[in-house]
């Protein structure tokens, strides 16, 4: 870890080294990824989305590249609530940093029962609620779309869980600055700003829809612009810590996110190209502050809305 | 889990050489030492063609020899990544993720190898099963069977002549070796203590796996996939097995015939 002291923040009571978080659904549970050596520049990790029972995600094609970008349709393939405490926190936890579990957000019983069984274990730091994944039916975006599903979701999750809660949003809300005000009113304590973008592909060879379900989701450097003018919509609405999330994949987007009034930034789809890009984001954004004589990245933070 | 061996790692390399075989196929030689001398028969690693962010990710290509500070890959041009791959030139520079999977001899688990090996490839999968040829030492004796579509890929073919000498070449159309496909070089039954390891489009290895229905354990699949990240984490490559979805990437890519639930897989 760097021991730099310009990069510690604070996202509510979550107090991270860097403000550079993994975004969920990049970071598998092989063991030796969970190691300090390979985690360099992270300041907290999201899990793999979780839901209460498994799920075997989308069958078809997952992944399809796109110009600066790609589109996936995983469908929240994962193992379970219960799974996930019994084989795969002990990983989490030896990566020794703040990590959320990134739950789905499925029908209220699902939900209550799936946070039941986090809060019997302790040291959960935090939980990112999920109402926002475009790739599964009824569930995840359908959440996240208006104010009053979002505020639903977020009432029933924060009656049951009283440590962190953030809520990752969906760009796709027409609404997005009155769904981040109805997370805020209804006790979320940081709103991630966002999730992927909905999309399509066509595979011409097959002249059919390259996705099963039509639709995808779409990130990497190619959403950048789009998540930046998001962050900027949600960060003039509400008081509680926004975390920029979308197309990040150079020091430079991160000071716009934070600039933009980010308070951290999730990176996702440019891991795939870079392992080593958390460790850049974090030393590029230290000589980024020390060239601008900020002393710290919560100094930076809205700089950029004056 | 991963039990191919470590996580990869992103590596910026040189490339040492490359050369058009013809008809669209290539052989790059890479020069970077850590992903040479870890690499085994199977394994692939992800190449990174461009450096802007497009193409944005990496291709997976299997590693078809290793040694010293070098290793190769063979390969088509399909599209833009690839086009640009082929445009490198001695000396330019790439970035590599690798070496990812579980190959030919990780994915045993311990179980020891048999008298005799064919190897069957359907084109640009030869790659693997040379560097397999030239790893599995003396114990093993090893049948060479490999398939072309014909007429285009004669300097392909001449490469894979060089590379396994007594190959027995088989081309759809006749214009090369055999008519035929692979399916024709192999044996009707499979002998005691013998094993198929196969590399090639998805139609070839689901062919070989219904031509020996009680034999798929002795039958090893180096499966292809799309995928984004080469780390087991988007889950983007995932194909169905007899124990649930697993990920070609790292679970794999080789899987025994017997483990693939070929009738469930959906593209």
């Amino acid at each position: 870890m760097t021991s730099r002291t310009d990069l510690p923040v604070s996202v509510g009571s979550l107090e991270l080294e860097s403000p550079v978080i993994i975004a969920s659904g990049v970071w598998p549970y092989e063991a030796e990824l969970w190691s300090a050596e390979r985690l360099e520049g992270v300041g907290a990790l999201c899990t793999k989305a979780v839901s209460l029972k498994g799920r075997t995600g989308n069958k078809g094609v997952r992944v399809w590249e796109t110009p600066c970008g790609m589109l996936n349709s995983i469908g929240l393939q994962n193992a379970g609530v219960h799974a996930f405490l019994n084989d795969y926190l002990p990983i989490v936890r030896n990566a020794r940093r703040p990590f959320l579990v990134n739950l789905v957000m499925e029908s209220e019983r699902e939900v209550r029962e799936s946070i039941c069984a986090l809060r019997e274990v302790p040291g959960i730091p935090a939980l990112e609620l999920n109402i926002s994944c475009p790739n599964v039916d009824g569930d995840g975006m359908a959440w996240g779309i208006s104010p009053g599903s979002t505020a639903h979701a977020v009432r029933i999750a924060r009656s049951e869980w009283s440590g962190a809660l953030w809520v990752k949003l969906t760009p796709q809300s027409p609404d997005l600055a009155e769904v981040a005000k109805a997370a805020e009113e209804e006790g979320a304590d940081a709103l991630v700003c966002g999730n992927t973008w909905l999309g399509m592909a066509m595979d011409i060879k097959k002249k059919r829809l390259a996705f099963q379900r039509g639709v995808a989701g779409l990130s990497g450097p190619a959403v950048f612009p789009l998540a930046l003018r998001t962050v900027w919509q949600v960060c003039g609405a509400v008081k509680i810590p926004v975390v920029g999330c979308g197309g990040v994949s150079s020091w430079e987007d991160a000071a716009a996110m934070i600039l933009a009034g980010a308070t951290a930034v999730e990176v996702g789809s440019a891991l795939f190209t870079d392992f080593d890009l958390p460790r850049k984001i974090a030393a590029g954004l230290s000589d980024y502050l020390a060239e601008q004589k900020i002393d710290s990245i919560s100094g930076l933070s809205g700089l950029g809305r004056q | 889990m991963n039990c191919g061996g470590s996580a990869p790692r992103d590596y910026k390399a040189k490339v040492a050489g490359s050369r058009v075989l013809g008809d669209g196929s290539c052989l790059l030689a890479v020069e970077c030492g850590s992903i040479a001398s870890a690499a085994e028969p199977g394994q692939f690693v992800m190449v990174r063609p461009g450096t802007c962010g497009d193409p944005f990710l990496g291709r997976p290509l299997a590693v078809a020899s290793a040694s010293g500070e070098i290793f190769k890959i063979v390969y088509r041009v399909v599209g833009r990544g690839t086009e640009l791959l082929a445009s490198k030139r001695q000396g330019d520079s790439l970035v590599v993720r690798g070496p990812i999977g579980r190959g030919f001899f990780s994915a045993r688990n311990a179980l020891p190898l048999p008298k005799k090996v064919i190897l069957a490839g359907g084109s640009v999968g030869a790659a693997p099963l040379l560097f397999a040829v030239r790893r599995l030492g003396v114990n093993s004796i090893a049948d060479v069977v490999m398939g072309v579509s014909g007429k285009g890929w004669e300097g392909f073919s001449e490469w894979l002549r060089e590379s396994f000498p007594g190959v027995s070449l088989f081309s759809d159309d006749g214009t090369i070796g055999m008519k035929g496909t692979v399916l024709d070089g192999l044996p009707a039954d499979l002998p005691p203590d013998t094993e198929i390891w196969a590399c090639g489009p998805e139609g070839m290895l689901r062919a070989v796996a219904a031509k020996y229905p009680a034999d798929g354990a002795r039958i090893r699949v180096a499966l292809e996939s799309r995928m984004a990240c080469g780390m087991g984490g988007c889950l983007g490559c995932v194909i169905p097995t007899a124990s649930g979805n697993r990920r070609v990437c790292v679970d794999g890519p080789v899987f025994t015939a017997e483990e693939v639930l070929w009738n469930d897989i959906s593209n």
